[in-house]
């Protein structure tokens, strides 16, 4: 490891020292793993509430939610980070095309994936539906007690990540779409799908925990 | 679009409106003073009095009295805001007033303020949009309304105040150079008033913003030790008490982050080698966000306070004034520049180093710097949840902690200790390493076992993350909880117990001088000891039993964090003054403060201790006269009085030595850090010659070692 | 030569200076004892062997004993570890400082294995040591003794109320009140809830400390072995009222406690007593099981201010509320100063300093009156405003 500052014009106090592109994103990875392992403890500390808010006599318990809408939701969040994943590997071989539109769709996914937690498991319009025997709005309440506060706790917060991410792509489609990033440098690229792809594994470990562990508990 | 508004911002007319309301508030808080007094009975009478000399009838004065105040204070007023505006727009240069008003309205803090005032109200109106939709009242005070204008306002600092300047410009795929120097036209000292990247200027705002706060944290102190000494209330109500103390405490730790933050900050970078940190602009948002947290604090103590103390345990956070909001979300926003600094360390002590400097030939307090931050990214998550569950519990009606509804209040204990215990072990960490670091130079004397001392510093902060519930022994939780957390305690003694064995064997056969910056490390470890030999005791479960919550726990904290924190930054400041300022500071000065502060302090902590065993619980504002301890609790408030005095010494010579005392020169202390060989003050960039290390950091009294030279050019790799 | 000098001085220094110190730390830091110690403390030899920790004055509880010895060994632990740093720092201040004219640096020395293996080691088996003494002290605190009594503690904000159990019932009327009565050497089993926030039981002279959760039952178990009247205090804050969470603890004599229970058992039930008299009993003691605070906390019939108005002359006396309006003591605004205390603030007083929930305590405590002595109706507030007519100002 090398000293990686280059001095050739260290004396002019306006422009610093330069960081060639190749040192600067070692250490963006770094930074963004780092950022990562963070935010796991956070969520970690949900799940441990999780489970231990969750029980009923010392039985693991979840809340009754639509199975369909749940699966539907994680579907398309997976799918979408294939889309990102795609992008990322078109923008290395300089196919903007593909690239733009692999991260348009992962957006799009993105927000369905939002819509579908925000409109029919929170449910805030407050609607009714049943399709096929299957209600598709949920029916939790802030105020069901820890059974609410859990839910919407750990969807919150995840779907915050995924709001933020949602805009990270949009920022990183509409910079791609004005020409900027290339074969050789794409930070911005990589670095949303690191954060998309995160968030992914994030819910993959939040939807079990939410939808299958545990028994269903009546309220 | 960005680009346009980044254009306004800078421009005259922006300048002129923030320089106008810094005059408007200049001249609000005249036109209040002016009124506050004239407007008095006996203010009003005395003006009769004199009057009739004139033989102006009284009632005439009862008319116009008033009258010609409020026009003199409408007239004030008036004139600051015009001197404000005008001075923004670049007159009245030749008076002080306006200057200072030029430089003020141009300054980031002013811009901030601007933003956080603008935005919290935004974020209450929109919460006020949603009330009055779903039929409830329209209140600017409502408790969701404070909580999201709390939130919007960190958020509007931070954007009006320029910090997120680059990244808007980003996002609009604008081309963002790092700016080094002074904003364009301003002098060179208004960088450290302004947005910088360079991690000195930040390390040196860290530093100001930390003493800044420890004053605010120490007259709270103050205020509630006038009020302690004596039993009975004297002149502080129950509730005032509650919010003082809970006020100090967090204000206090904000103070001591930022004190961290001043150190790793300005010194890990150079130590390495490095010219910055790895992400310049990062750490400048990282002190930045912390600026408008800790005003929210205050905040919440404006606009209620509350009870809880810094832990905020539920329910009563659940049931306290509104305040606790704004303390846990000033406490949550601090959260981000914590991580935000410490990943932006790790990655700079990994990848930035000078070339040939291994790890175990860092200088130590790096190895300290690392081991914080490795605390500081990971737990601090854990906290924030801590607090947004109960903010949100409390703003949102949803349920985590409250029995009544199915919470489990234990759970928010064990959420909370699990960062705050290893937190404790951040406050020490980079004090700990300064010690360490500053024994060689003043013994002439390797540092005796450095690696072991390294590794203990890892040792702390892993073994610190398995002790958080040693805090609750009382609280109610399972034995099979309580034991193994009585056992890892007592295990994080030893890896502290090598830092001291290790510093003795440094000391012994040192031939030691004392300036004071030997003086202060020598009084941080007397101080640490005390500090920590008071904590086995709380350590095991049978004794914790009688001194939980007592005024021993009081004593211990204290000692650890003076010994840890407040002691070794001192030694830290006056020991880098030469290098910061490139000037002396004064040594009788210093001396003095030492001599005031260490005896206040011995006292104030054992006398904490000693009042704690005998009965004297934490948190009252009220104590039993039977328990014959007022006679103790008045000499704590005299230490006190005299900690405080000595802080204030401090300041004063650092403020005015650099103007006063001769230069300095390149290496004061005889010192082989790679810092101490690049001229004082250190250049924009650090080393305008690179280094290379060759050997090792500590090599004092072994003839011709040499741990840095200049590095060969470099030869295209 | 020398090297070996230094060693001796600084050897005789730590252990001269560890007696020292454990005897200042006793002075320092004494524990408070029940009022039986006081004839331990009487004789300066006596007042140093008990500040050295040799002797240990009569303890307050039977836990205090052997908790109380693990203090001192503490004691003896923080006295030699502060003579040992502290002694080797200062001797190398004094001995070892530059000398005039010396200008060279120290020796070379990088280390030594052996020792910092020696004080990593050393330390972790006297840790270790003591998490073993704490582990088996706290099992003998924790494990049930025969023939305990349970009492129930209640713990609101702010002030405490116990409820002894249905054996010990003698009479009409349940054994329980706001001042904790023990018979001397009857081992207890505190059962506890909170009914708001958390608080923590601590009588400092016993020791032992327990936090009260709502929601939940907490444990603690003790022995009182010496006769007096003790404090028991909140040690977890609870808001405003913490400071003067206090509840008076009794310890007597196994006779003088069973009179006690016979005679609070065989209380007159409220049934027969007049209105006055009843009032005057919940003005005193409170609401029974539901725990919220008696008025006498906060109001006083005397003309003084506690932390509301005085009850005295209270009946139909006319004043200010602190919207400027004014108000007339009648039945209609006492009921709902009770029911709901914010809806009238008196001038000079603040909103939310009155319990806020006897709206629900109060026909809890009717029910369970009325549960108890059969066909009877409670009214509570109506007894209350007998007693206030009682209370005539004397001008
Ligand atoms: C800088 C901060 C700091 C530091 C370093 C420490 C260090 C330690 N603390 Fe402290 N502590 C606090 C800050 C700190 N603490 C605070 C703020 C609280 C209160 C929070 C609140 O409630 O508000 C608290 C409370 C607290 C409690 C809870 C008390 C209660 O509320 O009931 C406990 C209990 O175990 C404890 C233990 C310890 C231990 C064992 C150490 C150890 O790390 C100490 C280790 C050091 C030594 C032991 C001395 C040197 C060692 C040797 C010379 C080697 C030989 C030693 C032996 C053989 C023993 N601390
Ligand atoms: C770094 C941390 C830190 C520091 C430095 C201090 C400093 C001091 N603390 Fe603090 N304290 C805490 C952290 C700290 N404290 C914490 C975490 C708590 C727990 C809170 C809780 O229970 O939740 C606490 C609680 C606490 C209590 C217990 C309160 C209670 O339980 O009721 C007491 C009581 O004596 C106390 C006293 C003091 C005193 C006298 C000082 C003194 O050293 C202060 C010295 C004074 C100054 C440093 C200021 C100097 C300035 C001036 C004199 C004025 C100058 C004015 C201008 C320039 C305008 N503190
Ligand atoms: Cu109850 Cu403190
Ligand atoms: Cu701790």
């Amino acid at each position: 490891m090398s000293a990686v500052v280059d001095h050739h014009d260290a004396h002019d106090d306006h422009h610093g020292p330069v960081i060639p592109y190749a040192e600067q994103l070692k250490f963006n990875r770094l930074g963004i793993w780092l950022f990562c392992i963070s935010e796991i403890f956070l969520f970690a500390a949900l799940l441990v509430a999780r489970f231990v808010l969750w029980q009923e006599n010392g039985e693991i318990i979840r809340p009754e939610l639509s199975q369909e809408v749940g699966l539907i939701t994680t579907s398309v969040l997976l799918v979408s980070s294939y889309f990102v994943n795609r992008g990322e590997t078109a923008i290395g071989v300089d196919d903007r095309k593909t690239f733009l539109n692999s991260y348009l769709i992962a957006a799009v996914l993105g927000m369905i994936f939002f819509i579908g937690v925000v409109v029919f498991e929170w449910n805030i319009f407050g609607l009714e539906a049943t399709i096929g025997g299957i209600e598709v709005f949920g029916h939790l309440k802030p105020t069901d007690g820890v059974i609410a506060g859990i839910f919407f706790a750990m969807t919150g917060m995840h779907t915050i990540h995924v709001l933020s991410g949602i805009i990270f792509l949009f920022i990183i489609w509409n910079n791609g779409r004005k020409g900027h990033f290339n074969s050789e440098e794409h930070w911005g690229v990589e670095a949303s799908a690191i954060y998309w792809h995160y968030v992914d594994v994030v819910w993959v470990f939040f939807y079990p925990a939410l939808y299958l562990v545990g028994s269903v508990y009546h309220g | 679009m960005m680009l346009a508004i980044v254009r306004f911002a800078r421009s005259r007319a922006a300048h002129a409106i923030v320089s106008g309301i810094v005059g408007a508030t200049i001249g609000g808080i005249f036109a209040w003073i002016l009124r506050t007094v004239l407007l008095t009975e006996g203010m009003i009478n005395a003006v009769k009095f004199l009057s009739g000399f004139a033989l102006i009838p009284g009632e005439a004065i009862d008319t116009f009295h008033p009258i010609l105040v409020n026009v003199l204070a409408a007239v004030i007023f008036a004139v600051h805001v015009m001197v404000g505006a005008g001075s923004g727009m670049g007159l009245f240069q030749d008076s002080r007033m306006g200057r200072f008003m030029y430089y003020a309205g141009a300054s980031t803090y002013a811009w901030g303020l601007v933003g956080q005032v603008i935005f919290w109200l935004e974020g209450a109106l929109l919460v006020n949009l949603f009330r009055v939709w779903s039929g409830e009242p329209f209140d600017l005070m409502a408790e969701s309304a404070l909580v999201l204008g709390a939130f919007f306002s960190v958020v509007g600092f931070l954007i009006v105040g320029g910090v997120m300047t680059d990244w808007f410009l980003w996002i609009g795929g604008h081309e963002t150079p790092l700016h080094h120097g002074a904003p364009e036209g301003m002098p060179e000292w208004f960088r450290y008033f302004s947005v910088d990247v360079n991690h000195k200027v930040i390390g040196i705002q860290y530093g100001f913003t930390s003493l800044f706060v420890l004053l605010v944290g120490g007259i709270f102190a103050i205020l509630f030790r006038l009020e302690l000494s004596a039993p009975g209330l004297q002149f502080l109500e129950a509730d005032q008490y509650n919010t003082l103390f809970s006020a100090h405490g967090i204000v206090m730790i904000v103070s001591i982050l930022l004190g961290v933050g001043a150190m790793v900050n300005y010194l890990a970078p150079v130590m390495i080698g490095a010219a910055d940190m790895a992400f310049p602009r990062l750490n400048a948002f990282s002190y930045w966000v912390g600026f408008p947290s800790f005003l929210l604090i205050l905040a919440g103590m404006a606009v209620g306070g509350w009870d809880t103390g810094w832990v905020g345990y539920s329910p009563l956070a659940l049931r306290t004034a509104v305040g606790v909001q704004l303390f846990m979300l000033g406490f949550y926003m601090s959260g981000f520049s914590s991580i935000a600094s410490a990943i932006n360390t790790i990655v700079t002590t990994a990848y930035m180093r000078a070339k040939g400097m291994s790890l175990f030939r860092m200088p130590i307090f790096v190895w300290a710097a690392l081991a914080t931050s490795l605390i500081q990214f990971t737990a601090t998550q854990t906290v924030g949840v801590a607090l947004t569950m109960t903010i949100a519990e409390r703003a949102l009606d949803l349920t985590f902690f409250n029995p009544e509804n199915g919470g489990n209040p234990v759970l928010y204990q064990h959420i909370f200790w699990f960062y705050s215990h290893p937190a404790v072990y951040v406050f020490i960490l980079p004090g700990l390493g300064i010690i360490s670091e500053l024994l060689p130079v003043f013994t002439r004397k390797p540092l005796f076992g450095y690696r072991w001392i390294a590794l203990s510093s890892l040792g702390i902060a892993l073994v610190g993350f398995l002790v958080w519930a040693h805090h609750m022994f009382t609280s109610g939780m399972a034995d099979t909880l309580r034991v193994p957390f009585m056992i890892t305690t007592m295990l994080v003694a030893v890896p502290t117990g090598v830092k001291f064995f290790s510093w003795i064997a440094t000391l012994w056969e040192g031939k030691m001088t004392f300036e004071t910056p030997m003086l202060f490390t020598l009084g941080a470890i007397s101080v640490f000891l005390i500090g920590g030999i008071s904590g086995p005791i709380l350590g095991t479960i049978p004794t914790d039993l009688h001194l939980h919550d007592s005024y021993w726990v009081v004593g211990h904290f204290h000692a650890t964090m003076f010994g840890g924190f407040i002691f070794p930054f001192c030694a830290a400041m006056y020991y880098w003054y030469p290098k910061i300022t490139g000037h002396m500071y004064k040594e009788s000065l210093g001396k003095l403060h030492f001599w005031l502060m260490v005896p206040g302090f011995w006292v104030m902590s054992f006398g904490q201790m000693s009042v704690g065993v005998i009965g004297m619980r934490r948190r009252i504002s009220d104590y039993d006269p039977a328990l014959g301890i007022q006679g103790t609790h008045v000499l704590i408030t005299i230490a006190a009085l005299v900690i405080g005095w000595s802080i204030l010494i401090m300041i004063y010579n650092f403020a005015v030595s650099a103007r006063t005392e001769p230069v300095a020169g390149r290496n004061p202390w005889g010192s082989r850090s790679p810092e101490w060989q690049a001229p004082s003050p250190l250049p924009e960039f650090n080393f305008d010659v690179p280094f290379e290390v060759v050997g090792d950091p500590y090599d004092y009294g072994l003839e011709d070692a040499i741990y840095t030279q200049a590095a060969p050019a470099p030869s295209g790799d | 030569m020398r090297k070996a000098n230094h060693f001796i001085n600084v050897g005789l220094i730590i252990v001269v200076s560890t007696f020292i110190l454990r005897l200042v730390f006793g002075w320092m830091f004494q524990l408070p004892y029940g009022p039986g110690a006081e004839a331990d403390l009487d004789t300066l030899p006596e007042r140093l062997s008990v500040f050295m920790g040799f002797v240990r004055p009569l303890p307050a509880s039977a836990e205090s004993v052997a908790i109380d010895v693990m203090f001192n060994w503490h004691f003896w632990m923080i006295a030699f570890l502060f003579a040992l740093i502290m002694g080797l720092m200062l001797y190398s201040v004094f001995a070892f400082r530059r000398k005039e004219g010396d200008d060279t640096d120290a020796p070379h020395i990088h280390g030594n294995t052996a020792l910092e293996i020696a004080w990593t080691v050393i330390p972790i088996i006297v840790v270790l040591g003591f998490g073993g003494y704490g582990w088996v002290e706290l099992n003998r605190l924790i494990t049930p003794k025969p023939d305990e009594m349970t009492i129930q503690v209640t713990a609101f904000q702010w002030g405490w109320s116990f409820n002894y159990p249905e054996e010990v019932d003698a009479g009409p009327s349940p054994v329980r009140g706001p001042v904790m009565m023990l018979a001397v050497d009857q081992p207890v089993l505190l059962e506890m809830n909170a009914t708001d926030v958390l608080h923590a039981f601590w009588v400092p002279e016993f020791r032992v400390k327990q936090d009260l959760v709502p929601g939940r039952t907490t444990y603690l178990r003790f022995t009182p072995t010496d006769v007096g009247d003790y404090v028991l205090r909140c040690a977890e804050i609870c808001g405003s009222g913490h400071a003067n969470m206090l509840a008076s603890v009794r310890v007597v004599s196994q006779a003088e406690f069973d009179e006690w229970v016979i005679a609070t058992a065989t209380t007159e039930p409220y049934s027969t007593m007049t209105a006055e008299a009843r009032g005057e009993r919940i003005y005193r003691e409170g609401f029974g099981a539901t725990g919220a605070p008696s008025c006498a906390g906060c109001h006083s019939v005397d003309g003084s201010v506690i932390n509301g108005p005085t009850w005295l002359g209270i009946y139909e006396k006319t004043g200010t509320l602190d919207d400027g309006s004014t108000y007339i003591a009648d039945d209609e605004y006492i009921r709902n100063s009770i029911l709901n205390p914010n809806d009238q603030i008196v001038e000079g007083f603040n909103a939310n300093v009155m319990y806020q929930t006897y709206a629900e305590a109060i026909p809890a405590f009717e029910a369970e009156i009325e549960g108890l002595e059969g066909d009877f109706d409670f009214d509570v507030i109506a007894d209350l405003i007998a007693f206030m007519q009682t209370l005539e100002a004397t001008e």
